[in-house]
């Protein structure tokens, strides 16, 4: 047997057992699943030898079920239920989950990239550009290996700060999760082991049938990853919208209805695509520290491209996530009303205009990047002096978003105003003018990404007059519609208002895919003017890029802590009280330092980790051909 | 081109003397009024107007041959968005939405500055002439800042740190998440689910479509529907009970909330904060019926702990109004603003 067969033959195998090891969790679960998970039957009572069978209304789907968990335990403010270590519980816990999650999305985000980047560099067809997708791919995941054992290690100390400060809700919502326990566990060996062999075999995997089995690992990856976060994400479903309990918090024995909770599937979504942008965020800034700590120009190049492409995914999906937001949000509201009035119009709408504000700066740094990008492109001077529209346009629905509903002021300032509403300012203050201000800044941010993709080209096609008259009607004809529906939603009753939201995420989508497609088909077989030269990119577009970044790990965040928190004094939503001395809510400058505190610890780890991944850098970065002069380095697809 | 940028620039220089001139005094400053109702869409263009005619002017200079410095066009129009915050929006705007404002501004210029190589140079060279200090007058300008920026900040310090006799920010909620239900003289209402047993039409039947036909008209003028006065007499069903509603707020809620429902009543300032202004798209527009029935029953006493610091004179009218009363009163203000209530479905 040669010794290619014998490599082949070796990863074929690696492939069988990993897809085992993915199956094998599911295949213990069954029986589990079967028997109730092995919950001990507490509704079952034995009385003089009758088994008599108490059944329970589940508190969501209100089906019955017989009673197979003890109730949410009643806890009291003392040592045994809430152990004191001379400081704050929640502030320990929160630091210990947020720095967990930091990490868990990162290496839940990376794969992924590495998977659309590995695929890329397969089918295309052009081998010079091959190889860099394939070591961009590479570079991607050997930052991700590091993280991954540290997502390990904070998740270990995750669960030893619940159990230490604590027990009793730890032991209730395990308890209640115990059916799929295991699962998770077992997810997370076969993740592991999958990722092991992903990275450590990239090299033996690099041709033909075997590249193709490498790629199909990535797939598999992903595939354990996304599960792992559904599972992960279940319980704080749970804890949100309780479902599959009765009013006392005994389980009922069906767990898709404890996992399957309201707010599941749109927290599935929100994570995914947050992850995705927070990955790309946190590459972008790799990419970035890489690229201004450069000795060489061919350095600059690859970790300008790298930053480019890490932007390019991350904005990708930070483009949808507002949307997605907004369903997440409308089954808030859809779940409990109060709960959907404390998030937005109550008591932490404040932390929604610090949310408003960040996301601002997100388009905000991508725009101003793609601006700086311009410059490393000959040709595209055309398209610098119109920027200055670009700022305005972005301003103005920057302006609209982040103005507060409830503003803070002295008393001496609200008399002057004459009411709590400002006459002009109120009406910014409102959804409808804020759908209207975040749909001009995503179309904008469209706009920008149009004049990149054509920076450095002139379409040949036959109706390119024709085809640039009708985008440049098409947006303004686009924001003419946004911004018209936003004036017309004081008009009309709420329940109406609340629909032209679709309407207005439609126009801006429609810029997004039929504008990029047309504009594709516009510069196809185009005239380049010049070469994108990589590396020639500003300083300053490097630092939007980590603004980029730190502004998507700030807003992680402060999401995560006004989910969190607006359970208020709730373990589990209406039905286990918090009696900690904690159980209230912090003020918006605690929570805003504690974040920072978070972030900080998150990017000074996360730089020893780049540090490491350094160190480990044994290959040369792949030489970037944009340095020759007058030869592109990538051409169409280079954008 | 060159026409376009001149009338531009025309319009540019009027709007900048006209602002002027009405910041100082010169002409009234009433000449161009924000008209109400539309005041939002005419900020928002009239700084656009203002951004067009400055294209213009910048334009014809350097066509000219005297182009403005970059530095200092970045630098005054960001004085001027101020300027235009602080004069010409009225009333004032509270320091921390202006001081949102004026970051972003900041944040916007530096991007519109640096948005090229060539125009940041331009932007940072006379900040490098300074630092470099390569002639006498920028050697004295550096001397100068170097002695007035640790004034400066030991100023903004002092002014910080000085105890002040103004009472404190408060952030207040001001509508807090109701409860899930509330009891008003003995019967339990769902917020969610409960409706207004007067928002009827002639069958007697529940329906809002209905009745939001015939609510006031927005906009200027606030024009009652045609064949929708509730005070004709012939008016039946839902008109006659926004009639009855529109009697018991004059009787009751007028003194504070203002006899155009907009708070500012003949004792409103007596009060602080001042009523709840319903002809703000902020206030009843944003709320279910139901969340008005509730503040209405409970008043000020009955905020929950999130509404705190509770800063609200409001009676708990359930001790003074029997529910249909209370119902009748909501259906008046949803009328009489021209607001729908929100609804759900």
């Amino acid at each position: 047997m040669g010794s290619v067969t014998r490599t082949k033959l070796m990863s074929i195998m690696a492939l069988g057992a990993m897809i085992g090891l993915l199956l094998l969790p599911i295949l213990v679960a069954i029986p589990a699943l079967a028997s109730d998970g092995g919950a001990p039957a507490a509704g079952v009572k034995k009385e003089g030898g009758d088994a008599k069978v108490e059944k329970g209304k589940d508190v969501y789907y209100k089906t019955e079920g017989i009673v197979s968990g003890p109730p949410a335990p009643k806890t009291t403010d003392s040592e045994k239920d809430y152990p004191r270590y001379n400081f704050e519980s929640r502030v320990l816990l929160w630091f210990a989950n947020q720095q967990h999650l930091y990490y868990g999305s990162f290496v839940l985000a990376v794969p992924i990239f590495c998977m659309v980047i590995e695929f890329m560099g397969v089918v295309t067809k052009d081998k010079a550009m091959a190889k860099r997708y394939d070591q961009l791919a590479y570079d991607f995941i050997k930052i991700s290996l590091t993280a991954y054992s540290l997502t390990a290690i904070l998740g270990g100390i995750l669960i030893f700060t619940f159990l230490t400060l604590y027990p009793a809700f730890f032991q209730y919502l395990s308890g209640i999760f115990r059916p799929v326990m295991h699962i998770y566990a077992l997810m997370f060996v076969a993740e592991s082991g999958t990722l092991y062999i992903y990275y450590y075999g990239w090299d033996k995997m690099k041709e033909g049938l075997l590249k193709w089995i490498h790629l199909s690992m990535s797939v598999v990856l992903n595939v354990i990853g996304t599960i792992l976060m559904f599972l992960a994400n279940s319980w704080i479903g749970f804890m949100m919208s309780p479902a599959g309990v009765d009013e006392q918090g005994r389980y009922l024995g069906n767990i898709w209805h404890v996992i399957h909770t309201a707010l599941w599937n749109p927290l599935n979504l929100h994570r995914i695509l947050g992850n995705m942008a927070f990955g790309g965020g946190v590459v972008a800034a790799y990419s970035a520290y890489r690229f201004l700590s450069a000795k060489t120009d061919e350095e600059r190049a690859h970790y300008d491209w790298m930053g480019y492409i890490a932007m390019a995914l991350g904005v990708a999906f930070l483009i949808p996530l507002p949307f997605a937001g907004y369903w997440l949000m409308r089954e808030v509201y859809a779940y409990r009303q109060q709960m959907g009035i404390t998030l937005m119009g109550g008591l932490l709408a404040w932390l929604f205009i610090i949310q408003a504000t960040m996301i601002g700066i997100l388009f905000l740094s991508t725009n101003y990047y793609l601006w700086q990008a311009l410059g490393r492109m000959r040709g595209a001077e055309k398209y610098q002096r119109y920027i200055k529209y670009l700022v305005f346009l972005l301003t103005c629905g920057f302006l609209v978003f982040i103005t507060p509903h409830t503003i803070v002021m002295t008393p001496a300032e609200l008399k002057a105003m004459g009411g709590q509403q400002h006459p002009v300012l109120g009406n910014y203050g409102v959804m409808s003018a804020k759908n209207g201000g975040i749909n001009v800044i995503i179309t904008t941010t469209v706009l920008s990404f149009v004049w990149y993709m054509r920076g450095n080209k002139v379409s040949t096609v036959s109706w390119s007059k024709f085809g640039n008259i009708f985008m440049g009607c098409f947006f303004f004809f686009a924001y003419l519609n946004i911004i018209m529906l936003a004036v017309y939603g004081y008009y009309i009753p709420a329940n109406v208002r609340v629909g032209l939201s679709v309407p207005q995420v439609a126009t801006t989508l429609s810029c997004l895919f039929f504008m990029f497609a047309l504009n594709s088909v516009m510069m196809k077989g185009a005239k380049q003017m010049g070469p994108i030269e990589w590396g020639k990119i500003s300083a300053r577009s490097q630092y939007a890029l980590i603004m980029l970044a730190t502004a998507f790990t700030w807003m992680m965040g402060l999401m995560g802590y006004i989910r969190s928190s607006v359970r208020l004094f709730w373990h589990v939503n209406e039905i286990m009280r918090d009696n900690s001395p904690w159980a209230y809510t912090h003020t918006v400058g605690f929570a805003a330092n504690m974040i920072s505190a978070n972030v900080l610890f998150f990017w000074i780890s996360i730089m020893f980790v780049f540090w490491l991944g350094a160190l480990a850098a044994k290959k040369a970065p792949v030489e970037a051909k944009a340095a020759v002069p007058g030869r592109a380095a990538a051409p169409a697809v280079g954008h | 081109m060159k026409a376009l940028m001149s009338v531009g620039a025309l319009i540019g220089v009027l709007g900048l003397l006209m602002l002027i001139g009405m910041i100082f005094g010169v002409i009234p400053s009433n000449t161009v009024r924000l008209v109400e109702g539309y005041m939002p869409m005419q900020v928002l263009s009239e700084l656009a107007v203002f951004v067009a005619g400055f294209t213009g002017l910048s334009y014809l200079a350097n066509s000219m041959g005297i182009a403005f410095p970059r530095f200092w066009q970045g630098v005054l129009f960001w004085v001027f968005i101020q300027t235009y915050l602080k004069f010409r929006i009225y009333p004032p705007i509270p320091f921390s939405v202006r001081a949102m404002y004026g970051t972003v501004s900041f944040v916007a210029v530096f991007m519109w500055v640096s948005a090229n190589e060539e125009d940041w140079k331009k932007f940072r060279q006379p900040i490098l002439n300074v630092l470099d200090a390569n002639t006498g007058f920028h050697k004295a300008l550096r001397t100068m800042y170097l002695i007035l920026l640790p004034l400066l900040i030991g100023g903004f310090s002092f002014l910080t740190m000085k105890p002040s006799v103004d009472e404190p920010i408060e952030l207040r909620t001001v509508h807090p998440a109701p409860p899930a239900s509330t009891k008003v003289h003995g019967k339990t209402y769902t917020l969610q689910t409960s409706q207004n047993p007067y928002r009827v039409n002639l069958e007697g039947k529940y329906d809002q479509a209905y009745s939001n036909k015939l609510i006031v008209e927005q906009g200027m003028g606030r024009l009652m529907a045609p064949n929708a006065n509730p005070w004709d007499e012939k008016a039946e069903g839902y008109l006659k009970y926004v009639r009855e509603g529109g009697e018991i707020f004059f009787q009751n809620c007028h003194f504070c909330h203002g006899d155009n429902l907009n708070g500012r009543g003949l004792h409103a300032f007596a009060f602080n904060p001042i009523p709840a202004n319903f002809t703000d798209p902020g206030t009843i527009a944003q709320l279910q019926e139901t969340f008005i029935f509730w503040r209405v029953a409970k008043g000020g006493i009955g905020l929950p702990n999130e509404g705190f610091p509770w800063a609200s004179v409001m009676p708990p009218w359930e001790q003074h109004l029997t529910t249909d009363e209370i119902w009748k009163v909501i259906l008046f203000e949803y009328w009489h603003t021209g607001y729908y209530p929100r609804t759900w479905d």
